[in-house]
Formats: C-alpha cells, sequence, structure tokens
C-alpha cells in the first residue's frame, strides 16, 4: 500500500492556484520535493501535515483521510512535521520546548515522556545542549531541535519543509547525515531548494512546478533526462539557456549542442534546470 | 599496600556482603585510593542507565513558578500545567501590559473624581475588552510563533483552544476584578462590565469560526469600544446605567449564550486543519 | 571554546566541565563512579531502593556544586564520595525509612573519632588491625566504619545509623578504648 496518495489535490489563495489538480501516490523511504519557490511544495506539505485544509481533492495519509475529524487526529499521532518556519519559543530551553511538544503529543504520563525526550535529544546529538534556551541555539542546532520535536512520539511518516535552509555548509552535512539515518526507520517527506540534498538523500524526487508535478522519479532518471544536452563550449549561448563559465574558461551549456560542443557529465541540477525549461514552453523552442 | 589490588572474587564476596569487617574496611578504603580498582566494579547497563536518566531529569525538570504551584494546588494535573503554562499570552509582557491598563483605568477614575463620570466609566468600557484581547493572543498565529507545530499535534483542535481561552479569561478577569474593586464609585461598578466581558470573549470564539481568531476579536472589540465608548462619551450619565442596566445584563446573558451555542455546534471549525 | 570531554578525560576535568554546565561531563562521570558508589553505599544500608536515591542525589549535588571542587582541591573521588555518604544519610530520612530521627541533646562536633591515619598508624604499631576490628562488636565496629572510613561526622553517623547523637558519641569513645585494648 502506498503511504500518501494525493489525487486531484488543489488550493488557492485567492485568485492564485498554489496547487493544482495535483496527483501523486508516495511510497516509503526518502522522497524529496524540488521546486522553485511557489511551486506549491510547502502548501503540499501542510496539507499532508495536516496544517491545513485543501480546497478540493482527496488525501489519503496512512490509510487515513484528514477530511475526517477523528481520523485527522490519528492521522496526527503518526505523523512529525518540522515547519519551514517553526517558531521555537526562544525564551524555552530545548528540553522545555521538547517536553512542552511531548505533552502536546499525548505524553501525558511524566516518566514515559521524560523518557522520550531524552530519546530524541540523544537521536539529534543536542543532549548537552537540553539546558540552552532556543534563542541561544545556532541555526543548525536550532534545526536539530526541530527535526527532534518531530522525532517525538515515534511517527510513522515525517515531513520536512525546507529542513537545510539557513544552515551553514558543515552543519548541513550533519545534518543530512541525521535524515538519512532517520530515514532508514521512517518515511520521510522533505522539501528543499539543494539539488544536493535530492541526490545525497532521496530514493524518489518530485519536481514539483506551478501546482504540479512536473517530474516523479529517481534522481538516476533526473540526471539521465540531461543525457546528451549538456556540454562544454568556447562561445555562450545566445537564447535563454541557462549556462554558466566554469574554472577552465568554458561555457557549461544546456539544450542542443553548440558547433564546437563537447559533451559534459550530467548533473542532477543540469536534470532539474532543463526540465523547468521544459515545463515553461514559451521559453525554450526545441 | 601498593602492590595490592582488590581482584574479582574478593569484589564479588564484597558486593554480595559475605566479607568479614576488616576486609570490608580494606575494600573500602582500598577503593577510594585506586581508580583502576573502581573500574572493576561492574554494575547491569540498565540499572546505570536508569539510575542516569533520573539524575537527568533532575538536571532538567522545568522550573515551577507560583502560577505552576497555585494551578497543582487546584488540583491540575502536570501536563496540563504545561500546556497552560506555554500559552503565548500567559508572558509577563502580556500581564504587565494588562496590569498597565487596568492600573491606567483606575488611575483616571481617582483624578477625575468629582468632575466628569467619564473617567469613572473608562474601566467600565475597557476591561470587558482585555479578556478579547487575551483570547486573540492564546493561540494560533501571529501571537504563537509555533503553530504550525502545536496545530499538527494530536492535542489540536477544540479542547486546546478552549482550554488556553479559558485560562487567560480567568487571569484577564480577576486582574479586572481586582481592579474594578478599586474604583470609587457604586458597589456594582465591580460586577457590571463580567457579562459584556463574557459575552465579547464567547462571541469572539463564536466568530473564529468564521473568520480569523485576530480578526473576531478585531471586530467584536472594535464594536464594543466604539459603540459603548461614544454612548458614555456622549451621554455621560444616562448612558451609563443603560449599558450596565439590569435590561442590557439580561441581554448581555442572552446573547453569550447565544454564541455558546453556536460555537458549540461549529467548534470543529476550531481546527485549522478544517475546511472553512 | 569548549574543549570537548570524553573516557578519557580526568575527573578533575570532568568536573571543570560540569561546573561550566555540562551534562555530558556528568554522565561521563556517572558511567564512571556510580557502579563503585552503589557497591560501597550498599555496605552501609541495605535498602537497595535508598542507595539507588543516594547515587542519584550524589549526582544532582555534584551538577550543582561542581564549582567548589576546585576550591578544595581534594582527589576527586574521595570528594565524591564525601558527597555520596552524605547524601546517603539524607535520603535515610526520606519519610518510609527506618531512621526514627531520636531528639539528642545538640553535641559540639569534638573529634573524638579516631582519624584513618590514626587507624593505620596504631595498625602498623601493634600489627594486627584487621583482627581487632573483626573482634569489635558490630555496634562498635559501624561507627569506627562511619567516622574513620567514610568520613561522616559523629552527628551524621548517628542519622546514618539510626541512633541518638549522645548515643554514637558514648559508642565512638568505647570504641577506641576497645580498640586500643584489643591492640595492646
Amino acid at each position: 500500500m502506498n503511504t500518501v496518495s494525493i489525487d486531484g489535490l488543489g488550493k488557492r489563495y485567492g485568485a492564485t492556484p498554489a496547487l493544482d489538480g495535483l496527483d501523486l501516490e508516495l511510497g516509503t523511504g526518502v522522497t524529496g520535493f524540488l521546486g522553485p519557490n511557489g511551486a506549491g511544495k510547502t502548501t503540499l506539505l501542510r496539507c499532508l501535515a495536516t496544517a491545513l485544509a485543501p480546497d478540493r481533492g482527496r488525501l489519503r495519509i496512512l490509510g487515513l483521510d484528514p477530511a475526517v475529524p477523528a481520523q485527522r487526529t490519528e492521522l496526527r499521532r503518526r505523523i512529525g512535521y518540522l515547519p519551514q518556519n517553526p517558531g521555537l519559543y526562544p525564551q524555552f530551553t530545548a528540553y522545555d520546548l521538547l517536553d512542552y511538544v511531548a505533552v502536546l503529543k499525548e505524553l501525558t504520563d511524566g516518566r514515559r515522556r521524560r523518557a522520550e525526550v531524552r530519546r530524541v535529544l540523544d537521536e539529534v546529538d543536542l543532549t548537552d545542549r537540553a539546558r540552552t534556551k532556543v534563542r541561544k541555539l545556532s541555526g543548525g542546532m536550532r534545526q536539530r531541535l526541530g527535526l527532534a520535536l518531530a522525532l517525538l512520539g515515534q511517527p510513522a511518516l515525517l515531513i520536512l519543509d525546507e529542513p537545510t535552509v539557513g544552515i551553514d555548509p558543515e552543519q548541513r552535512m550533519l545534518f543530512r547525515a541525521l535524515i538519512s539515518r532517520v530515514g532508514e526507520s521512517h518515511t520521510v517527506l522533505l522539501s528543499t531548494h539543494q539539488t544536493e540534498d535530492v541526490g545525497a538523500l532521496c530514493e524518489r524526487v518530485v519536481v514539483m512546478n506551478a501546482g504540479r508535478a512536473a517530474f516523479d522519479g529517481t534522481p538516476r532518471q533526473l540526471i539521465n533526462r540531461a543525457d546528451g544536452r549538456v556540454w562544454l563550449s568556447t562561445t555562450a549561448p545566445t537564447g535563454s539557456q541557462p549556462y554558466w563559465r566554469n574554472a577552465d574558461g568554458l561555457y557549461r551549456r544546456l539544450g542542443d549542442r553548440p558547433d564546437d560542443g563537447r559533451p559534459a557529465q550530467p548533473t542532477l541540477e543540469d536534470g532539474y534546470l532543463l526540465l523547468l525549461h521544459r515545463s515553461a514552453p514559451a521559453r525554450v523552442a526545441r | 599496600m601498593s602492590g595490592w589490588h582488590v581482584d574479582e572474587g574478593l569484589l564479588a564476596d564484597y558486593d554480595r556482603g559475605t566479607l568479614p569487617p576488616s576486609r570490608v574496611l580494606a575494600v573500602d578504603t582500598h577503593l577510594l585510593a585506586c581508580a583502576s580498582c573502581r573500574e572493576q566494579v561492574r554494575v547491569d547497563p540498565v540499572w546505570l542507565t536508569g539510575n542516569w536518566s533520573v539524575v537527568f531529569d533532575a538536571l532538567h525538570e522545568p522550573r515551577s513558578g507560583p502560577l505552576h504551584r497555585f494551578l497543582r494546588r487546584l488540583g491540575l494535573p502536570e501536563h496540563r500545567i504545561r500546556l497552560i503554562a506555554a500559552t503565548p499570552a500567559l508572558r509577563w509582557s502580556w500581564l504587565g501590559a494588562t496590569a498597565t491598563v487596568l492600573a491606567l483605568a483606575v488611575a483616571a477614575a481617582y483624578l477625575g473624581r468629582g468632575g466628569m463620570q467619564v473617567s469613572n466609566a473608562v474601566l467600565l468600557v475597557v476591561a470587558p475588552v482585555l479578556p478579547v484581547l487575551a483570547v486573540a493572543t492564546a493561540y494560533g498565529p501571529p501571537a504563537d510563533p509555533m503553530h504550525e507545530i502545536t496545530d499538527t499535534t494530536p492535542a489540536a483542535g477544540p479542547a486546546l483552544v478552549l482550554w488556553r481561552a479559558t485560562t487567560v479569561v480567568t487571569v484577564a478577569v480577576v486582574m479586572g476584578v481586582v481592579a474594578a474593586v478599586l474604583l470609587p464609585g457604586p458597589g456594582w461598578y465591580a460586577v457590571a462590565w463580567l457579562l459584556p466581558a463574557l459575552l465579547l470573549s464567547v462571541g469572539t470564539l463564536a466568530l473564529s469560526t468564521v473568520i480569523a481568531l485576530p480578526a473576531a476579536a478585531g471586530v467584536l472589540g472594535g464594536i464594543w469600544l466604539a459603540g459603548v465608548g461614544t454612548a458614555v462619551t456622549i451621554h455621560r450619565d444616562s448612558s451609563l446605567p443603560l449599558v450596565f442596566g439590569r435590561t442590557a445584563q439580561l441581554g448581555y446573558l442572552f446573547a453569550a449564550m447565544t454564541a455558546v451555542v453556536v460555537l458549540t455546534v461549529r467548534r470543529r471549525r476550531l481546527d485549522p486543519g478544517e475546511t472553512r | 571554546m569548549e574543549r570537548p570531554v570524553d573516557e578519557s578525560s580526568g575527573d578533575a576535568e570532568l568536573l571543570g566541565a560540569v561546573a561550566a554546565g555540562r551534562a555530558d561531563a556528568l554522565r561521563l562521570l556517572h558511567q564512571r563512579h556510580a557502579p563503585w558508589l552503589r557497591a560501597r553505599l550498599r555496605r552501609r544500608c541495605a535498602d537497595a531502593d535508598v542507595v539507588d536515591i543516594a547515587v542519584q542525589d550524589t549526582f544532582v549535588a555534584i551538577w550543582k556544586d561542581a564549582h567548589r571542587y576546585e576550591a578544595t582541591g581534594a582527589d576527586a573521588a574521595a570528594w565524591i564520595w564525601t558527597i555520596a555518604a552524605r547524601r546517603l544519610v539524607s535520603a535515610l530520612r526520606g519519610p518510609a525509612h527506618r531512621w526514627l530521627g531520636g531528639v539528642a541533646e545538640p553535641l559540639p562536633d569534638v573529634a573524638t573519632a579516631p582519624s584513618a591515619e590514626e587507624l593505620v598508624l596504631l595498625g602498623i604499631e601493634h600489627g594486627d588491625l584487621g583482627a581487632a576490628i573483626d573482634r569489635l562488636s558490630p555496634e562498635l565496629r559501624v561507627l569506627i566504619q562511619a567516622t574513620a572510613i567514610d568520613g561522616l561526622t559523629v552527628r551524621e553517623s548517628a542519622k546514618l545509623l539510626g541512633i541518638a547523637e549522645g548515643t554514637a558519641k558514648t559508642r565512638l569513645l568505647r570504641a577506641r578504648a576497645r580498640l586500643r585494648e584489643l591492640l595492646t
């Protein structure tokens, strides 16, 4: 059975559609959502996390329907959600914050709750910062604390919205390793701007564009879309194709072969850029 | 003594309590002096982890302030106190602001004494709005920056909203009563504003099933301030008994009961995951 | 800024880190010292639950008092043991325990107890100290143990043993006399 079934999901903010009849089936493992800003990633994750009700369409998550109140509550017991802006209370210590959210997650028995708080602190390697106030934690530590909050109560499904944003490269590596470890025992859905995150973490990648899924497959398949479409050339392209100049002074170009073009090794990013260019049909003529 | 160390057999006998007293003393003193023999003492890892977890919890136990102790005395369970204590409105900043407004209202009454009735009525007009402001900042955006996490936990929904709202309204009302008792003038002043406060608070919650909570609070609070405020300013002497008189109070009670019914029927919509 | 601590860090270093508010350092100390503290405390108190509480209290006390350690300059293990012995006395004051809190005349804490050094000297001087201790009656021996070996005051020893302070003082004097007698 699929972990998540999305059927014709739609959500508008005023006149702007954030989700435009999205259909998707998601399984276990780590799935990454890539896409430009405004593509609908956050709206989708918020709908899946039961923070937002869609205007139309149907959702089935872990066999439950979030539109039905009783099933929604049951679903919330099994989901851990780290929003893009978690807004962690700055005056709380890490421990107090976890303790508070653990109460919200129905861990009413003190002994069990404290054991669970200790467990997640240990899991994200923050045991030593348990008494530090949130406002004194670094960005990376705050993200780890956010992940710990999501992990409370051993949820079957983790939904992480841009978990690697705003943290320095070293912390990002640590955080990636952490998500990867968590992904071994949980189903993880994460959105990101970083194609490296997807390449490093995800078994599956969904590229969102304008409220729909523009691509759904493995990272390998996304890279393969750029096969024979990446070139090194001495001249810059004239059209709207993306390109940049590398350290050797050559232009790395995507799209049709330039006259003096030598084929280059495609990356996930190439596949992603080509895909977005294709799904904006006015820009690229094939 | 320098070459002598505690061996496993001796340690086992020590642990079982079968050693003669002098040997116990010898092991005692040796353990204190010898780090490597201390390391020989083994314990069940389960015991060690369990013992440590109690220590760890003792270090991290959130400090319980006076409010915490008071609530515990009222018989509230620990986990419920934790929820209430994290209510965004229960910050010192909020408490301070409420206290300041009330103090100013009382001060105005004293300063304007013998003069106009208006200053006397400031508290009566302002006090019912304070619980509304409290409700508006009890949960959800923008008062609660963590609302997205809160909203997606199994505790989210009407029960949590009502617990928090009740808590903050209680605090605001207690503060209001204290201020009203200090107010010069007829004794009924101290309680006259309670029913309007109840109506506005419950009404705000009921209205928040249709529009966002801060907007609901703004609408009802605004209507009250504009309507009653204007009436009291223009017709000082005549409007006060009218607005807070017996007939009006019955009206507030009836309207508040209606709001309770509306809230009960529509309470599911207090859940952010519900279609509006 | 913060030096990492691990299993190889010395006790003093760990205590320094604990004083700086590092819970991981306290955990290392707990792993290192809780086992032997438990073993030793069990020879002083038969109630395993009370011993467990005393061990826990010891580490909570270390957490709060670690900054005082530097000043004493004593051996860390000895310092920790002093805390543990006193925590056991406090734990015994728990409501469910046997100590009945007999009201005694407040006595000044004069050094009536023989020190550990004195015992050792006696042993060297007169030989068989072990045999003498074994022949001492249990009620006298436990007082020697509490004062000379565990480093408790007479008042604390009395609490640990559940006897009145005056009794403890009398018994200690008797113990001392008896020990000399046995050794000569």
